[in-house]
């Protein structure tokens, strides 16, 4: 009778409750608008952004970016690392603040961070990608005296190290692995035996554990000491995070923007197409419509309609579209060539058309809005068909009484200037550059065939080398300069699909990397950018700015140019009563 | 005719089997590396730098854990420049193939798990189809029964066949996402008509009642429904009212006619009957559609049916998925075809059926 | 009696006046003082119609919709209703032979099978220089139909060909094969030209068509005036064309301006997946298509689906005239 008695009160008031929360201000969800499902939430996984947004939301990570400082800033550690270089060697000391606990109250140790990239190192467990981006910490020391103070061993030197380092999400040990049964095996071992979940035991009783517990749909099992925890998740439609009552980081009070979250609910919504979203948000199914593309922005900015009830925010982006060239084919191995063909393209015209105005050109692969590191001497890309006409006489081209241009290369044939213009199929301004691009040339009876090509036959091409011409997103970043990956000849074939380099390009580039003093690294660059400027693998167009809309109730959104473009455990709510 | 069913069934297992080894070798032999490497994130300039040694490592152990290391298939071949042309080595690979790992995996009933989110396949595509299947039952029903309607109402009204023929004509140009945005824009729009709900699926509230659940579902299924109806009804109508014209002309009507019986009985029971071959020719050629969804209504509804899972892991080369898609879509297709020769038989018991 | 004899008249000179009117637009386009439809004009993008030097507006390119419809004319008349017509005559062929030989009607010499199972396989071997994959593809398809032809009735003189069975295996698997794998063959393949985008889009659309003389093949045929034709002893070729394509030919010609439409907006999916039509050939599904990024801009829609639809409806008027005389 006393439990029947019992029941009834827990239903009445779950049922009053569920009828007096929509009241409540503070608890309705921030909605957000996400084009597609993040897949897949293994910590060791994370395959798209949407992921690595969830993820950062449930867990936390050593070091992190604050958006707003555009730097990152220490998270879960006290202070970015100590630096001490030994022979080959980077040692970086981290300590974890006092402050940090898991849910179940036990402080974040040092232990943890061991257990983090010891199953980052699995043998067994999909690791594959963990492995190259991390493989660089070879083994992690801890203090004797101190539990939160630990060593990360590095090889090689790298200034980007003492970011890098603390740029994962850092996993619970009492979950997954409760009698610390990897404690034993250090780093180092489990990095060199491939197939130790094979025979080692204990191994293999971990990655049966791991894998039984389906972190990819269930990360509720392994829960993190970010400040929300999973609600719902339906794949395809929804996912709705709550925050947690109490999180260590808000004790610290702390003015860093990955130490505090706001929203006390977070319900990220599926729309894949465009014009939904938009209705969604102008409906407000939705508050949040981040990465909006230029022109639905541009409709709802000007529409009046909308003024009051949505805000409209821009911000300078990293990431840019190039036009590059594969040097490797015969007709564009010359910088003149290339240097005649960029000549070609419209740069205003075309961030009117395909923005709306929301880019910027730049002459190089570094923001004009990056202050000293971006070579201002330089001009700025423009449409110039006669000095392209001089500049193809020069790179010994003649026009044929035909209306086309070629000559005799130094074996003797004669080639002919025409050439293919690829691009994906994902975006429609690559299509618009195409079109400008044959339009100009045919002007000068260049032959331009534009070539749009589905995802994965375009990456085939690039690495075949099969392309002449090719157009390319780039994203950058306001702390690395690291050109290696696209434009080493080490990487020709892997990622430098242009296949540029010479001696001293490569030199150059690994100098940049490599230099920690900023007024230098900053010389460097704007050498590298006149070298770029003159040989031409490759010409950036513009800049993107990405774009946001949300609803007027938000604020401090913390809009900024590096992904995903807002801080969602920023947001607070205008109308939010003070307490 | 039980005879029938039973060896067509037993011959259609054969025939899926041929589709499937087709269409698994078509896909994997195109494609065979997986698209992580430089999917979504390529062209980042990550903060960590890898390098080309590594990603060439990464994605090799990705390959293995995966099984796209092993051979294709049984035999392969190599073309090696020889005198006088080029010779065709041939190799032996045995049972290690990604073929016969497959093929023994689907005898066993196991299709595998993506490779995107590590789901068992059968959850992703059961899920898929609790929600493509209400959603194209109910178009495929409205359209025939609309079908029906419109059919017999051209047949009687003669005045009105110009204007009806010509609209479903115009209808017919439309593609699907047109229809789907213009219900959209014009249905779901503050600014217009605010009816029904832009997207989604009703959300799942405790509080709430079975019914009001079940009315929620419908008031938000109203627009993809009505853009699928749409967009399948103009063939279907004017196939059938055609064939309906052919059968009026035809000598047992004017007898029928000749004999006094009413025009509206003469097309129902005679002619409607005799015309029915294509309509159900039509209706049988969509049921593959039922569970192969519609990817435009889904992404532009922001439904997660079969259309955008088929789609989207055919995008990402989740071979497992598009695999079982196809297997679904394959085998609904022989059935398909298996119902049509029997209601052609139901219809006009003149023709023979075939085993 | 006498008005609907003028309107038919009326609209059948309509229909053939549109059609010629298509034609002229197609061979004169390049003489016409019209903007090149492949030239962005990037200072007018997604103009509304009516706006100086561009009467009928521009696209998300800054492309001229007018110069875009004449030009898409040529587009029609070469690509989409050509694959129509190839498709439905492939389609009638394919469905009224299976329709008309059944699986056991149609007995060829056991020696012929097996002669022509070696010779396919061994030609695929050896005249294909594509992906070794497409040959032994069709070695291994080839291989299993020979095995369960001999196991079918070993000893036999003649073997039954299946007809009927394999158009509706070939059926299945051509509709159960996901759009983007199929681009991605081709893409492989071929490189795009209007020629392969046409053979494609004929074997993309071919089972419609057939599966409809199918069914009326297996209607008509046990009709008594086909069985006449067979007991007078007429060869069967001669049954088929004189006796049975006319009744097909009435189901068919319904779905062929239908097929036009079906057809336009395939060859503009393929184009966007990169293996139709190159982009600066106009189109008018490409101009259709391209209001999905834009459905305020109702220009993108209303032009092009009339051209569309008068076409449609041209076909339909010159099909259906032809079998009333």
């Amino acid at each position: 009778m006393k439990q029947l008695l019992f029941g009834f009160l827990v239903v009445m008031s779950s049922v009053l409750g569920a009828c007096s929360s929509p009241q409540q201000k503070s608890a309705s969800p921030i909605r957000i608008r996400w084009e597609r499902d993040p897949e897949n939430l293994d910590p060791l996984i994370l395959p798209n952004e949407n992921a690595l947004e969830a993820a950062n939301l449930l867990y936390s990570s050593l070091l992190f970016v604050d958006p707003s400082k555009q730097q990152f800033t220490p998270c879960l550690a006290e202070a970015l690392p100590s630096v001490q270089l030994k022979d080959s060697l980077t040692l970086l000391t981290y300590r974890i603040r006092r402050e940090a606990v898991w849910d179940n109250g036990k402080p974040v140790l040092a232990q943890d961070v061991a257990f983090t990239l010891k199953v980052m190192n699995c043998p067994g467990l999909p690791i594959e990608s963990n492995q190259s981006q991390w493989g660089f910490i070879k083994d992690i020391q801890l203090d004797a005296q101190d539990p939160r103070r630990f060593t990360l061993i590095c090889a090689g030197r790298s200034p980007e190290y003492k970011w890098s380092s603390g740029d994962y999400i850092i996993l619970p040990e009492y979950p997954l692995d409760p009698q610390g049964q990897l404690r034993p095996f250090s780093l180092a071992s489990l990095r060199a035996d491939t197939a130790g979940d094979r025979h080692t035991p204990a191994i293999k009783a971990f990655v049966t554990r791991y894998k039984q517990a389906q972190l990819d749909h269930h990360p509720e099992r392994l829960p993190g000491c970010g400040p929300y925890v999973l609600e719902a998740w339906e794949p395809g439609r929804y996912l709705t995070f709550k925050r947690k009552p109490t999180w260590w980081a808000d004790a610290l009070r702390s003015e860093f923007l990955p130490l505090q979250a706001y929203p006390q609910k977070l319900d990220y919504q599926i729309i894949p197409d465009v014009a939904t979203a938009v209705l969604a948000l102008r409906r407000g199914d939705i508050d949040v419509y981040p990465m909006m593309p230029a022109r639905e922005f541009q409709h709802l900015r000007q529409d009046s309609t909308n003024q009051p009830a949505l805000s409209f925010y821009t911000a300078d982006s990293y990431k840019m579209i190039t036009a590059c060239f594969n040097t490797k084919q015969a007709i564009v191995r010359d910088k003149l060539t290339r240097q005649a063909l960029s000549l070609l393209f419209d740069v205003p015209a075309l961030i009117e058309a395909t923005q709306l105005g929301m880019a910027y050109p730049s002459a190089g692969l570094i923001s004009p809005k990056l202050g000293p590191l971006y070579n201002d001497s330089l001009p700025l890309p423009a449409y110039n068909p006669t000095a392209a006409t001089a500049l193809l006489r020069q790179a010994g081209w003649q026009r044929q009484p035909s209306g086309g241009w070629s000559r005799r290369s130094t074996d003797g044939q004669v080639q002919k200037l025409a050439l293919t213009l690829s691009y994906r199929t994902t975006d429609p301004a690559f299509e618009t550059i195409a079109l400008q691009l044959r339009t100009a040339g045919s002007k000068l009876g260049i032959p331009v065939q534009p070539q749009p090509l589905e995802s994965s036959v375009f990456w085939d091409r690039l690495r075949s080398g099969t392309v002449d011409m090719y157009l390319f997103t780039i994203t950058g970043n306001p702390f690395v300069y690291n050109f290696a990956p696209i434009l080493h000849t080490q990487s020709i074939g892997s990622g430098n699909y242009t296949g540029f380099g010479t001696a001293a390009s490569d030199q150059l580039i690994e100098a940049i990397a490599a230099e920690e003093q900023p007024r230098r690294q900053a010389q460097l660059l704007r050498r590298l950018q006149r070298i770029l400027h003159e040989e031409k693998p490759l010409t950036v167009l513009f800049f993107l700015r990405s774009r946001l809309a949300a609803s007027s109730r938000l604020t401090n959104l913390q809009v900024s140019g590096l992904r995903p473009g807002y801080s969602a455990t920023a947001i607070q709510t205008k109308s939010a009563p003070v307490q | 005719m039980r005879g029938f069913l039973i060896s067509r069934l037993a011959h259609a297992l054969p025939a899926a089997w041929v589709i499937l080894s087709v269409i698994f070798l078509l896909s994997r032999g195109l494609t065979n590396q997986p698209t992580e490497a430089d999917g979504s994130l390529a062209g980042n300039l990550a903060v960590h730098v890898t390098t080309p040694t590594q990603n060439r490592l990464a994605e090799y152990a990705l390959r293995k854990r995966r099984g796209l290391d092993l051979p294709l298939f049984y035999v392969s071949s190599r073309a090696t420049p020889a005198s006088g042309g080029v010779a065709w080595r041939w190799r032996w690979n045995g049972v290690h193939n990604q073929y016969h790992v497959w093929l023994c995996g689907l005898l066993r009933g196991d299709l595998g798990r993506s490779f995107r989110d590590n789901q068992p396949v059968t959850t992703l595509v059961s899920r898929a189809l609790t929600c493509t299947l209400p959603l194209t039952i109910g178009a495929f029903i409205t359209i025939a029964g609309a079908g029906w309607g419109l059919t017999l109402l051209l047949a009687h009204y003669r005045s009105i066949r110009p204007v009806v023929v010509t609209a479903l004509h115009f209808l017919q140009t439309l593609p699907l996402f047109v229809v789907a945005l213009l219900l959209l824009l014009l249905l779901a729009n503050p600014d217009f008509l605010d009816w029904f709900p832009a997207y989604g699926l009703a959300r799942p509230e405790n509080s709430t009642t079975g019914l009001y659940q079940l009315l929620s579902s419908l008031y938000h299924s109203v627009l993809p429904l009505f853009s699928l109806v749409l967009v399948s009804l103009p063939s279907f109508v004017v196939q059938w009212h055609n064939a309906l014209q052919q059968e009026l002309k035809a000598d047992y009507i004017l007898t029928a006619r000749a004999k006094g019986v009413r025009p509206s009985l003469v097309i129902r029971r005679h002619a409607l009957r005799n015309a029915l071959l294509p309509a159900i020719t039509y209706l049988t050629d969509l049921l593959p559609a039922l569970v192969a969804g519609a990817v435009v209504v889904e992404l532009i509804f922001a439904l997660p049916g079969m259309g955008r899972l088929i789609a989207e892991s055919a995008a990402a080369r989740d071979f497992p998925v598009v695999l079982s898609g196809v297997v679904l879509i394959a085998l609904v297709r022989l059935l398909a075809q298996i119902l049509a020769d029997w209601l052609y038989y139901q219809a006009d018991p003149r023709i023979k059926l075939e085993a | 009696m006498r008005r609907p004899e003028t309107r038919r008249l009326w609209q059948r000179w309509l229909a053939i006046l549109w059609l010629m009117a298509l034609v002229a637009a197609g061979t004169s386009a390049t003489m016409l003082p019209l903007p090149a439809p492949d030239a962005p004009d990037l200072r007018a993008i997604t103009q509304p119609p009516l706006t100086p030097s561009h009467w009928l507006g521009t696209d998300l390119a800054g492309r001229d919709i007018l110069a875009g419809l004449i030009f898409g004319a040529r587009t029609t008349l070469l690509t989409s209703v050509p694959a129509a017509l190839s498709a439905a005559l492939l389609g009638t062929f394919l469905g009224s032979m299976a329709g008309y030989w059944g699986n056991s009607r149609l007995r060829v010499p056991a020696v012929v099978t097996g002669w022509l199972v070696i010779l396919g396989a061994g030609a695929s071997c050896i005249s294909l220089p594509t992906p070794e994959l497409v040959w032994w593809l069709g070695l291994a398809v080839l291989g299993g139909l020979a095995l369960w032809l001999a196991t079918r009735n070993k000893y036999a003189a003649t073997w039954p060909v299946p007809v009927d069975k394999l158009v509706l295996l070939l059926i299945a698997f051509l509709t159960a094969i996901p759009r983007l794998i199929l681009v991605l063959a081709l893409a492989a393949v071929q490189e795009p030209s209007q020629l392969a985008l046409l053979i494609v889009l004929t074997l993309t659309y071919w089972p419609v068509t057939a599966q409809i003389a199918r069914a009326t093949m297996q209607r008509i045929r046990h009709l008594s005036y086909i069985e006449a034709a067979y007991t007078l002893g007429l060869p069967n070729w001669r049954i088929i064309i004189g006796h049975a394509l006319p009744s097909i030919w009435n189901s068919i010609k319904v779905t062929l301006p239908l097929g036009v439409a079906a057809l336009i907006g395939i060859e503009t999916t393929l184009s966007f997946l990169g293996v139709g039509l190159p982009p600066q050939t106009a189109s008018w599904g490409r101009i259709l298509a391209t209001a999905r990024l834009d459905p305020t801009a109702w220009w993108l829609i209303v032009f092009p689906s009339t051209c569309i639809v008068f076409t449609m409806l041209a076909l339909r008027q010159i099909t259906f005239s032809s079998q009333q005389e």
